[in-house]
């Protein structure tokens, strides 16, 4: 690929933050995203996670790095429609070879959190789409990651499992204390985290950091995507619920 | 959840999308079991009929081996692609690619042990059955079921090394694969192959080609054209739906009048999208579809032989005495004692056969006395002839020289004899099987025969002579056995390649009528298996596109039902989608077995004349049918997915 879709962006992510990346269609989100996810690899710098730098380990231990250190939390969900939603959320521990009765009182205590107790057995075509992404959510943290990754997670959903969604995602990281990184293009669903970083055509080009009110920060949030330009059809409707 | 339990459960819920391709599996597998059940059957002899099943069964065996295996690979090498999503998400949350191996190892093991499983359950089940159509066929007093390891063993380990060698090639189909590209999904990463005009016409001109050169066969070229058309054809067929039908396709779109017409737009702009996601599958099943008619045709074909296998031989038994066969009066008695005491009526007619030079073409003449010929004419219902002195009738020995000879008349006379014939006519009927009596055969009046006192040139006097008893018998097929003893010196003599002491010829037709009807009957048993285990995996491709492409149709029909679109036309819609899917592979493979078929009836016209017309229209409509009923069947199954909430 000749293209570049990311150039000269260097930034550092405190452990326990929620940082939401945002930018217009085309600024290398996703790209960064999936570099952080190691499933993309780099031509020149470095990524560190946990004070390793994925992107010189094999693929083996890359695929352990993933396993261990990293959780996804995707647009379109992408549970296994084969599968159950509590064998969904016990996914990452099996391919970890975890011993069973571990799994039971994991996804327990997350089945507990996440509100997913009464729909354990259910499959992904049976639940709601909020349901789903809870229960994708469950799956990203059940191995409780270094780091969890959100590519667009409200991007499929109406707005009342949206804000559920959000809120359970700052709440996994105020109480946690889990690390989050969510590329989005919703202001909104930005104005939960407690930094957002703005890229533009690959660069590094603003970040502000949420002070107190939810409400202050939205307006924040806006004023930097209009200086920021691009197309204005890309940001959903911009009205706070 | 342990990591056995996910690919047990992937495979279990999966089942669905399995259904086809397990079908065909374990069907596989119950007609492998059923023939090894016989293969190994201790009551089993090394000799005639039985021997003929076992290497039958055998060959039938490693076909349908070979068969499976590329069936099975084709198979799963789609349902992985299909997975492909899966197993990017998987991979995606650090699946390693060892685990991925394992995984997909696995399932693969289930899929097969439980298909071999299956199949060897079933098989065990109908054995009983398949073992009294085998006693029937081979006439056998009894065919016993029976309990050995061996036949289990053999299906196990011919499976189990089958599905193994599948799941070590399948895993390295998704190896290679990055996990971006294979989040894409399936239909996102199919590449479209560009449509080459040039490629297009090459495909027509190629199949074009195959056809002519099928249809022009002549029994001269033959057997290079059995070499030279599968080739072209099977190249040709390729072409056809990777490039061709595209290409046509393009040409029609471009007519925007036509084009852009209701339904029309959808249907056409779908089945474009379709016929290239599929071309490859259209491709197999063409030439499996092809293939497996071809089998059943020409083994079907067989039967029609011993259909006009009374026509041919219209003599119950023959045995022709020729000089110095000292045992001709013992075994023409042997002979008649065995019809007595089968209570069998007969009638036997010796006619003495002189031969001589012809002064017409220097060919030899077997000359026949009308007296004698007579006697066996009026035995089998004929008329008889009455030649004047001097005159002579033409033998016919096949419905195509009776026409021939009719136009034909010849002024003639024997050389070594001298006795002047002219022969202007042609005995109305087939009497003689063509290799009991030369070609040129005549029947003389008595005196004329009387006449001929000379032998053929380089023989002592009555050493050219022979006499052919023909008997009649009217229950024909009944005998079975008789002058087993005189066919079993003859056999022994061709063998060893000297006929010292076998200066007769004995044919009971019966005999060889019952062994080419049970032979026939077990190659088409055992080909009607293996072609139904063709047809099978056939339609499991066709189910298993339709079946993967199911949630895509679904939504877009919930779109165009809501743009408003009526279920009738929703209907033809289904229909024009379907019909292509289930018809266009059929129509070709029926297209290529028909001129396949041409070449086999010139190939039957040279052995034996006979059409085998009949049997292969029959074959063809018996197939179809089954693909019609197939067609309303998966239709039902899909109009209801589709409509489900």
């Amino acid at each position: 690929m000749t293209h570049r879709a990311l150039n000269q962006l260097s930034f550092e992510v405190k452990k326990g933050e929620f940082l939401a990346v945002m930018g217009p269609s085309g600024s290398g989100k996703t790209t960064l995203l999936n570099l952080i996810s190691t499933i993309d690899s780099l031509t020149s710098g470095d990524i560190l996670i946990d004070g390793i730098n994925p992107h010189m380990l094999d693929k083996n231990e890359l695929a352990l790095f993933r396993r261990r250190k990293l959780g996804f939390v995707f647009q379109d969900f992408n549970l296994l429609q084969m599968l159950t939603v509590e064998e969904n959320l016990v996914l990452p521990l099996t391919l970890d070879y975890v011993p069973t009765q571990e799994m039971a009182n994991r996804v327990l205590d997350v089945a507990k959190r996440l509100d997913l107790t009464s729909i354990l057995h259910k499959r992904p075509n049976e639940i709601s789409g909020g349901e789903a992404q809870r229960t994708a959510i469950g799956r990203a943290l059940i191995h409780k990651p270094a780091l969890i990754l959100a590519d667009e997670p409200t991007g499929n959903l109406d707005s009342k499992a949206s804000r559920d969604v959000l809120e359970l995602l700052s709440n996994i990281s105020y109480e946690e204390g889990a690390t989050i990184i969510m590329v989005t293009h919703d202001p909104i669903a930005a104005s939960y985290c407690d930094r957002v970083l703005f890229i533009k055509d690959g660069e590094f080009f603003n970040e502000i950091y949420r002070d107190d009110r939810r409400q202050t920060f939205y307006q924040k949030i806006l004023n930097v995507l209009s200086l920021l330009g691009g197309n204005v059809n890309d940001l959903s409707a911009t009205r706070l619920p | 959840m342990t990591f056995r339990q996910l690919a047990y459960r992937n495979v279990l819920r999966n089942r669905r999308s399995y259904a086809a391709f397990l079908m065909a599996s374990v069907f596989s597998v119950m007609v492998f079991f059923v023939y090894s059940m016989f293969i190994f059957h201790p009551l089993f002899e090394a000799e005639g009929l039985q021997l003929l099943a076992v290497r039958g069964m055998f060959i039938a065996e490693i076909v349908l081996y070979v068969f499976t295996l590329f069936f099975l690979f084709y198979s799963m090498s789609a349902f992985l692609q299909a997975r492909s999503k899966e197993f990017g998400v998987l991979m995606h949350l650090g699946m390693t690619k060892k685990q991925l191996s394992k995984l997909v190892f696995f399932e693969t093991l289930i899929l097969g042990a439980a298909s071999t499983a299956a199949g060897i359950a079933l098989g065990f089940a109908f054995s009983k059955f398949f073992f009294m159509v085998g006693r029937e066929i081979m006439a056998l007093d009894y065919l016993p079921l029976y309990m050995s390891w061996k036949p289990f063993l053999l299906t196990i380990a011919a499976f189990a090394s089958l599905f193994i060698i599948i799941s070590v090639i399948s895993v390295g189909f998704i190896r290679t694969k990055r996990i971006v590209d294979l989040m894409q999904g399936y239909w996102k990463t199919e590449e479209v192959t560009q449509v080459s005009g040039l490629l297009s016409v090459l495909g027509i001109v190629l199949l074009a080609g195959a056809y002519t050169l099928a249809a022009m066969v002549t029994d001269q070229t033959v057997y290079q054209m059995v070499v030279i058309v599968p080739p072209l054809a099977t190249l040709g067929t390729y072409l056809f739906f990777t490039h061709t039908i595209h290409f046509l396709l393009d040409i029609y779109k471009k007519k925007k009048s036509i084009y852009w017409n209701k339904a029309r737009l959808v249907s056409l702009a779908e089945a474009s999208v379709k016929l290239k996601d599929s071309a490859q599958m259209f491709f197999i099943v063409t030439i499996v579809s092809t293939v497996a008619f071809l089998a059943v045709g020409t083994l079907a074909s067989f039967t029609s032989y011993t259909g006009d296998y009374r026509e041919l031989n219209p003599l119950s038994m023959i045995y022709i005495s020729f000089d110095s066969d000292e045992q001709e009066r013992e075994h023409v008695e042997q002979l008649v004692a065995q019809l007595e005491q089968k209570r069998l009526a007969y009638d036997v007619a010796p006619l003495k056969v002189k031969r001589q030079t012809s002064e017409f073409s220097g060919n030899v003449v077997d000359i026949l006395k009308a007296s004698d010929f007579n006697r066996l004419a009026l035995a089998l219902g004929y008329e008889a002839v009455n030649p004047e002195r001097g005159e002579g009738l033409f033998i016919p020995y096949s419905k195509e020289s009776l026409s021939e000879l009719s136009r034909s008349k010849v002024q003639t006379g024997f050389v070594e004899s001298d006795v002047p014939i002219s022969i202007s006519s042609v005995y109305p009927h087939i009497l003689f099987p063509s290799h009991t009596l030369n070609f040129n055969s005549i029947v003389v009046n008595d005196a004329d025969f009387e006449a001929v006192t000379e032998p053929l040139t380089g023989f002592e006097k009555g050493e050219s002579d022979f006499t052919y008893y023909a008997f009649h018998i009217p229950q024909w097929t009944e005998t079975i056995g008789i002058g087993d003893n005189l066919a079993l010196s003859m056999e022994e003599a061709v063998q060893a390649e000297n006929f010292q002491h076998v200066n007769f010829f004995f044919e009971n037709p019966g005999d060889d009528y019952h062994w080419f009807k049970s032979s026939f009957a077990l190659l088409l048993f055992i080909g009607l298996m293996v072609a139904a285990v063709f047809l099978l995996a056939a339609g499991s491709f066709i189910y298993f596109k339709l079946y993967t492409g199911l949630e895509r149709d679904r939504k877009q029909y919930l779109l165009l039902v809501r743009l408003g679109m009526t279920e009738k036309e929703l209907g033809k819609i289904v229909n024009r989608q379907l019909i292509p899917q289930f018809f266009l592979p059929w129509v070709v493979a029926l297209l290529h077995s028909a001129f396949a078929f041409i070449s086999l009836q010139v190939v039957w016209d040279e052995f034996a004349e006979l059409s085998i017309l009949g049997e292969m229209a029959l074959v063809l409509a018996g197939f179809t049918v089954a693909q019609i009923l197939y067609f309303f069947l998966i239709r039902w199954r899909y109009i209801a997915h589709l409509q489900a909430p």
